[in-house]
């Protein structure tokens, strides 16, 4: 080879390995290929399982592809923690992947939005509530299709007022959003003349609530604000139903109940009142074609984190699908735009300003279910527009 | 007052956990990491006792001896064979454990919440002090009671507890008097799991079952014992009422310092007297 030659060969070569990424982003790969980072054990551990089902039944029902190419799920565990979540997340976007799609925990995701900020690829997020995931002017690549904490904390603050509550006993997650969520709560509930008669602060995965439970029993509250969620929910609402607090008092709260969680506590759950993220008897056209499929497939009932799952990623592979292009900047400024007017909640709106997804608030009670119904359901007894949970943002 | 009977049971839900802990680190100088995997365990078998038979007494009669025949098993083949090495392979040991107790109770029950109802005699609260204190509380503080003083008069006062404090004080000197150190050994493991187990049955009615309880509850469980002494039963019971009646205060007036006063006590026992308030020389084998 002589020198010229030698030259332009290794001009040609030079230029073909730095080609500008986006042409690289819009070559067509062999599939589609999500990096599904779920919890599957650990405290979250439920929630993945019932997540998964929901994206599995999504990707089932459109015949398994996307862009013309078969949709791949690459499923790890995070075992309810940031760092796995992050290691197993850069394991498979070295390996191709295209999107993540988790996680359970709000810590884990915020993890995530760093590594697909820097990666520059697209994060879904159908279930953690922090509301530090979206914000405006946050990051470009993370959309948030489901329920917020700030929404959920207005939604117990409409509960309260149009059940006319005038006094409330807090007790609170000794946890830095829970403790911001508490502030507004008060704050907004003070204007509206609701007298907060105290507020106690329980360390989180407190394992005895006897005590305050005892305080709240002896106060002359009217209603009983409950923002902890999970096991200390489970526990709380245990140890109040020994004393028989719910006889007596209105015991609500933000994300305290769900199927999962009631049948956890027992009897004592029933007429306990609570955000809901989804819930499978919304009346709608789209959630009544999912409930059926869904429970043909599984054999039960969805829960919210399936629900959540199945309308997020349904909503995204929709987008995707209508770029017509393999280049992901195209599908994040495609996705900030969008409207999903079919979700299973209704109509869905994209905020371009902060990646949130405004939508209807689900407010529910728990119930003594009929069959088919799980034994202690949620019944939905207010359905909250988005103009009442959301500030305006541009 | 009604904070002092709250802080009762609170202290003796506390020994409970702690018990078995403390007995077996005692008589055999074993720190039990899976301690709060067998707690798990017995609340798990608990459940399952409950959804076959519905009665939550036949869950606390059964769930106990069904993990105290575990631990025995457990103690005789693998435990046995690492008593005369270092401590950092029971240590290593007691861990696996935990992830073989957690893998199978995974396997068996799922990752979903499972609960106990509270049994039907205690489902009622009782008017006390002026306050409604759940008649189930006011069992633990009887049931935990009961179980201190059968534990203290069978440690310290029966002939059978001669033998278990001979074999931990001196084993090679009770096999020479005729002693069954291995037997013994065995039969004090599975008491402290079996007492382990006792401790997750009473905790079921008041907290979620989920595959994590275990892992909560050890760190409660270390702070007595080392508080209290470690392989001392009077010193389980003095630190579990100093931590259950500090708990309970501390959740009366300032919710947010418990964990705080928690810990507190613990690095002041451990300043003052590093080897707990009641401490007693462990196995020297």
């Amino acid at each position: 080879m002589d020198r010229r030659h030698f030259i332009r060969n290794a001009a040609i070569a030079a230029l073909s390995t730095n080609l500008p990424a986006t042409a690289a982003y819009a070559a067509e790969p062999a599939d589609f290929h999500i990096a599904g980072i779920l919890a599957f054990s650990g405290a979250y551990g439920i929630i993945g399982k019932d997540m998964r089902q929901g994206v599995e039944l999504a990707i089932a029902d459109r015949g398994g592809k996307v862009l013309g190419k078969p949709i791949r799920v690459s499923w790890e565990d995070d075992e309810t923690k940031p760092q796995p979540a992050v290691q197993k997340a850069t394991r498979l976007l070295a390996g191709g992947a295209q999107m993540i799609f988790g996680a359970v925990g709000s810590a884990s995701t915020l993890a995530l939005q760093s590594l697909a900020d820097q990666r520059k690829v697209p994060l879904l997020v159908t279930i953690s509530a922090d509301d530090k995931i979206t914000r405006v002017n946050g990051s470009r690549y993370t959309f948030r299709t489901s329920n917020t904490l700030g929404m959920e904390i207005r939604m117990s603050l409409e509960f309260a007022k149009v059940r006319g509550l005038k006094k409330i006993y807090g007790v609170a997650a000794d946890y830095q959003a829970t403790r911001d969520g508490w502030t507004m709560f008060q704050t907004e509930a003070e204007k509206l003349g609701i007298a907060i008669v105290g507020i106690d602060f329980a360390p989180l995965g407190n394992r005895d609530f006897s005590v305050i439970v005892d305080k709240m029993a002896k106060s002359d509250a009217d209603g009983i604000a409950v923002f902890v969620t999970g096991n200390d929910a489970v526990t709380f609402l245990k140890q109040s139903g020994q004393v028989g607090l719910g006889r007596t008092k209105v015991q609500f709260g933000p994300v305290l109940q769900d199927e999962t969680l009631a049948a956890a506590v027992g009897p004592a759950a029933v007429g306990v009142y609570s955000g809901v993220r989804y819930h499978f008897s919304y009346d709608s056209p789209a959630n009544k074609t999912f409930v059926a499929a869904y429970r043909a497939k599984y054999g039960e009932f969805p829960s919210s984190f399936a629900g959540e799952a199945y309308d997020g990623i349904s909503w995204w592979l929709d987008v995707v699908e209508a770029t017509k292009s393999w280049d992901r900047e195209r599908w994040v400024d495609a996705f900030a735009a969008s409207t999903r007017e079919n979700s299973l909640e209704g109509r869905k709106t994209m905020r371009a300003c902060d990646h949130q997804a405004a939508q209807v608030g689900l407010w529910g009670v728990v119930t003594e279910g009929q069959a088919p119904l799980p034994p202690l359901t949620m019944k939905i007894t207010n359905v909250f527009e988005p103009a009442n949970l959301f500030d305006t943002c541009s | 007052m009604s904070t002092i009977v709250i802080g009762l049971s609170l202290s003796f839900l506390l020994f409970l956990l702690a018990a078995g802990l403390t007995l077996i680190f005692g008589m055999l100088g074993v720190i039990n990491f899976a301690h709060g995997a067998l707690y798990m365990l017995g609340a798990y078998i608990c459940y399952q006792i409950v959804q076959w038979t519905g009665s939550f007494w036949i869950g606390l009669a059964l769930a106990p001896l069904v993990v105290a025949g575990l631990g025995a098993a457990m103690e005789r083949l693998a435990l046995k064979p690492v008593y005369d090495r270092d401590h950092v392979y029971q240590l290593l040991l007691t861990f696996g454990f935990i992830l073989v107790i957690e893998e199978a109770v995974r396997l068996v029950w799922g990752l979903d919440y499972k609960q106990v109802p509270t049994p039907d005699l205690f489902s009622q609260p009782v008017a006390l002090f002026g306050s409604q204190i759940p008649s189930y509380r006011l069992f633990i503080i009887v049931f935990g009671a009961v179980v201190s003083a059968l534990l203290f008069l069978v440690i310290d006062k029966s002939r059978y507890g001669m033998v278990i404090r001979a074999t931990s004080s001196d084993s090679d000197m009770a096999e020479t008097l005729g002693i069954n150190v291995s037997r013994v050994r065995t039969f004090v493991f599975a008491l402290g799991s079996g007492l382990a187990a006792l401790g997750g049955v009473v905790a079921a009615p008041l907290v979620p079952i989920e595959l994590g309880m275990g892992f909560s509850v050890i760190i409660d469980c270390f702070v007595v014992v080392i508080i209290g002494g470690l392989g001392s039963i009077r010193g389980a019971i003095f630190a579990a009422l100093l931590l259950g009646m500090a708990r309970a205060l501390g959740f009366t007036y300032a919710a947010e310092w418990v964990d705080l006063i928690t810990f507190s006590l613990l690095i002041v026992t451990l300043l003052t007297r590093p080897a707990g308030l009641f401490s007693r020389k462990g196995r020297a084998a």
